[in-house]
């Protein structure tokens, strides 16, 4: 009697469990994203937030009106429909953080992949604990090149990096002294020959320095000063005096948000005048940025992979950025841009590898390539590379310059490169402070 | 020379008056320390709290940031004071490791209440007398509306403070408590009101600093980190507890952290090409804060051992 007893309640427990397990596996996905949700990015690492959730929402139901391939499917169909689910993890841009977040995801909460992490040093630390744990990670947002040359079998990048935006910055300072730009006769090479460059001194900041530093070289143009700073520093006006002592055309910055306010800020007090002055991004692409400095913006160059105007001249960016929109009450940017793309990149290696294993989602990742027409951001497609020297790199993407303009009294920021994007007439020289 | 002798100029006149910044961040620091020998580890919350102050009550009240430094310095003291005697006095009772302990919580503490009222994104003022000022003189050398104000602030307070704790009554009540505390006891000073008085002090002067601040920094919840580890290393290179030595200190590492424009401007006229070192200027003010806890431990002007 007992043996029998025993016998039906493991079995009744087998009944239970069985479908359970299957059930579980066919409805949900978990992906782990790790971004810094407080801290000094935590404007950036919300609207990152905001763009992979909304990501989300258009791949688990079927969303009309949208002209991308995940808003046909409600969830993963070469999975059963299953729906993703995203696993939000904070780093506060604490490299050894992130690290100790990914081995939580994938030992805890046992996800199928990692998205993030925008920092570039925490995005090293979390794709080498992929790498140990072979769980995929796709990285969105970090622009470090140093990422892509260590040869992880794990790790693929969507967003093209620095070396990239560094060098459409110095194609259009070329194109700008041949008189490509719109609405400016060419510059004499002499009036921006000499540059000033400080970047933040974390993984990001350091790589830019010597990006642009190499490229310098190349264009034959003249890098007077090259600093690096403490991106949490209550003062900049050392690093601003040696900059304006090199006397420079153009001045170059690697910054994060709030160091980029405090710069442009010390700038405007200490009288800096060059006549071009370009952000890398991060910083000079945050709302803060444009809320805290206000009309100090104005003329402003950033490289960018998004802006609002991209909506022009690409459909479904205009489509997304409206839902976008409604959701957050701001435009999508380069971080939310990004974000989404990335979580759209992983849509669509599971559909491809229509399986949640990790060999099947590399084997995925390194076949893949989606059109560029599926993307909001104004790329050829996505596809990695999996062979040369920039193994897991996106070789479609490409970057843009924007500046930021004053129309009516809003500023916006007007692409002006590549030259035949631009939507707007660019304001040179910088105006000064 | 031309070019050398001018950036001198222009690093000396930055430093001095951004030394005097950290001096006047510091200053609140030392003050508690020396009547109380408790390290305040929330100090960098209070500078937060008195940015905050600023800035949202000048648009609420309609007047220029700067008027409002009076309503500052009520809210640093009143939260002084309500930390004393809602939790320091009973750290007190405690071991030191306690007291450590206590005012890292509550640091942690204000912390959080900052990001949960205010939010985590920087924000800034943007109007005022002092925004965005700044003045060209002599050989380009420019005097930010801001640095100076806070320079003037800084000498102000400095004085009022040496002045209160040498020259006056209560001061005299303030130092004997900080030689002597069972002594001061004994002949009827009421040290509880002393320590209180303290924090009350401490609280006020750095929270009018950031009211100063906040005309130039943009402020947010962790804004208070940057201005601590500075602020530590200015009281121990002074001395803790040395009114005249976290002044002198203060300019010191202020001058310290312009060094490497001095040595941008060197390398450029000497022609040596590109050596910069701004990515290391703050480890040369830890440098020096070490050497000096190593020669000499009770700092440059200390007393207290």
């Amino acid at each position: 009697m007992r043996k029998l007893a025993l016998l039906l309640s493991a079995l009744m427990l087998a009944a239970l469990m069985v479908p359970g397990l299957a059930l579980a596996q066919a409805k949900e996905i978990k992906l782990g994203a790790i971004y810094p949700l407080t801290g000094g990015a935590a404007a950036e690492g919300r609207e990152l937030r905001a763009g992979v959730e909304l990501a989300v929402e258009i791949a688990n139901n079927v969303m009309a009106g949208i002209d991308m391939d995940m808003a046909k499917n409600a969830g993963i169909k070469s999975l059963g429909g299953a729906k993703i689910t995203v696993i939000f993890k904070d780093h506060q841009g604490n490299p050894q953080l992130g690290a100790d977040l990914a081995k939580k995801l994938i030992e805890d909460d046992k996800v199928v992949g990692i998205l993030g992490c925008y920092h570039s040093s925490v995005t090293k630390t979390v794709a080498a604990v992929c790498e140990r744990f072979e769980i995929p990670m796709i990285n969105d947002s970090s622009t470090s090149p140093a990422l892509t040359k260590s040869g992880f079998k794990w790790f693929w990048r969507t967003t093209p990096h620095d070396t990239q935006f560094t060098k459409d910055l110095f194609e259009f300072m070329k194109g700008l002294t041949e008189g490509k730009a719109k609405g400016v006769p060419a510059v004499p090479m002499a009036e921006i020959k000499t540059l000033a460059a400080a970047c933040e001194k974390t993984e990001w900041g350091t790589n830019v320095s010597e990006t642009i530093k190499q490229f310098a070289g190349e264009y034959k143009f003249d890098l007077a000063a090259n600093l690096l700073y403490a991106a949490k520093s209550p003062d900049l006006s050392a690093e601003v005096q040696s900059l304006k002592a090199a006397n420079p055309g153009a001045m170059l910055f690697a910054s994060y948000t709030s160091d980029a306010i405090l710069m442009m800020k010390t700038l405007q007090s200490m009288k800096a005048s060059p006549k071009l002055l370009w952000g890398q991004d991060a910083g000079f692409e945050a709302p803060e940025f444009v809320s805290t400095l206000g009309d100090l913006t104005v003329g402003v160059l950033t490289r960018t992979v998004f802006t609002p105007q991209v909506a022009q001249v690409k459909k479904v960016a205009g489509q997304v950025n409206e839902l976008y929109k409604k959701k957050t009450g701001i435009d999508l940017s380069g971080p939310s841009a990004r974000s989404f793309t990335g979580l759209q990149a992983w849509v669509h290696v599971l559909e491809k590898a229509g399986s949640t294993e990790p060999k099947a989602i590399q084997a995925a990742a390194n076949a893949i390539t989606i059109p560029g027409e599926q993307l909001v951001v104004p790329w050829f497609g996505i596809k990695f590379a999996n062979m040369g020297d920039d193994i897991g790199q996106n070789t479609l993407g490409t970057g843009m310059i924007g500046q930021y303009q004053k129309k009516g009294d809003k500023i916006t920021l007007e692409i002006v490169y590549p030259f035949d994007l631009a939507t707007s007439n660019m304001v040179y020289p910088f105006k000064g402070f | 020379m031309e070019t050398l002798l001018p950036e001198l100029l222009r690093s000396l006149v930055s430093g001095l008056l951004m030394g005097m910044v950290f001096a006047l961040v510091a200053l609140g620091l030392t003050v508690i320390f020396g009547v109380m020998d408790i390290v305040n580890f929330a100090h960098g919350e209070f500078l937060m709290i008195g940015m905050y102050t600023t800035l949202v009550t000048a648009p609420l009240i309609g007047v220029d940031p700067t008027l409002t430094l009076p309503l500052a310095g009520v809210v640093g003291a009143a939260l002084g004071l309500a930390c004393y005697f809602g939790v320091v006095q009973f750290l007190l009772r405690g071991p030191m490791v306690a007291q450590l302990l206590g005012t890292f919580g509550l640091m942690l503490v204000l912390r959080n209440l900052a990001l949960l009222f205010m939010g985590s994104e920087p924000r800034s003022v943007h109007k005022g007398w002092l925004v965005g000022q700044s003045w060209l003189v002599g050989p380009g050398v420019v005097l930010e509306s801001t640095k100076l104000a806070a320079a003037v602030l800084s000498i102000v307070s400095f004085v009022a403070v040496w002045w209160l704790i040498r020259r006056t009554k209560t001061g005299m009540a303030l130092t004997a408590t900080s030689l002597d505390k069972e002594g001061a006891r004994y002949v009827g000073i009421s040290t509880e009101r002393m320590n209180g008085l303290a924090w009350a002090i401490g609280g006020a002067s750095v929270a009018i600093a950031g009211g100063l601040l906040v005309n130039f920094w943009p402020v947010d919840p962790n804004v208070g980190l940057l201005f601590t580890m500075i602020a530590f290393a200015t009281v121990a290179l002074g001395g803790f507890g040395s009114i005249r030595g976290a002044f002198l200190a203060g300019i010191l590492i202020g001058l310290i952290v312009s060094l490497p424009t001095v040595w941008d401007a060197f390398i450029r006229y000497a022609g040596l090409g590109d050596l910069s070192i701004h990515s290391f200027k703050y480890t040369f003010v830890y440098i020096i804060y070490f050497l000096i806890m190593v020669i000499r431990p009770q700092g440059l002007f200390g007393w207290k051992q």
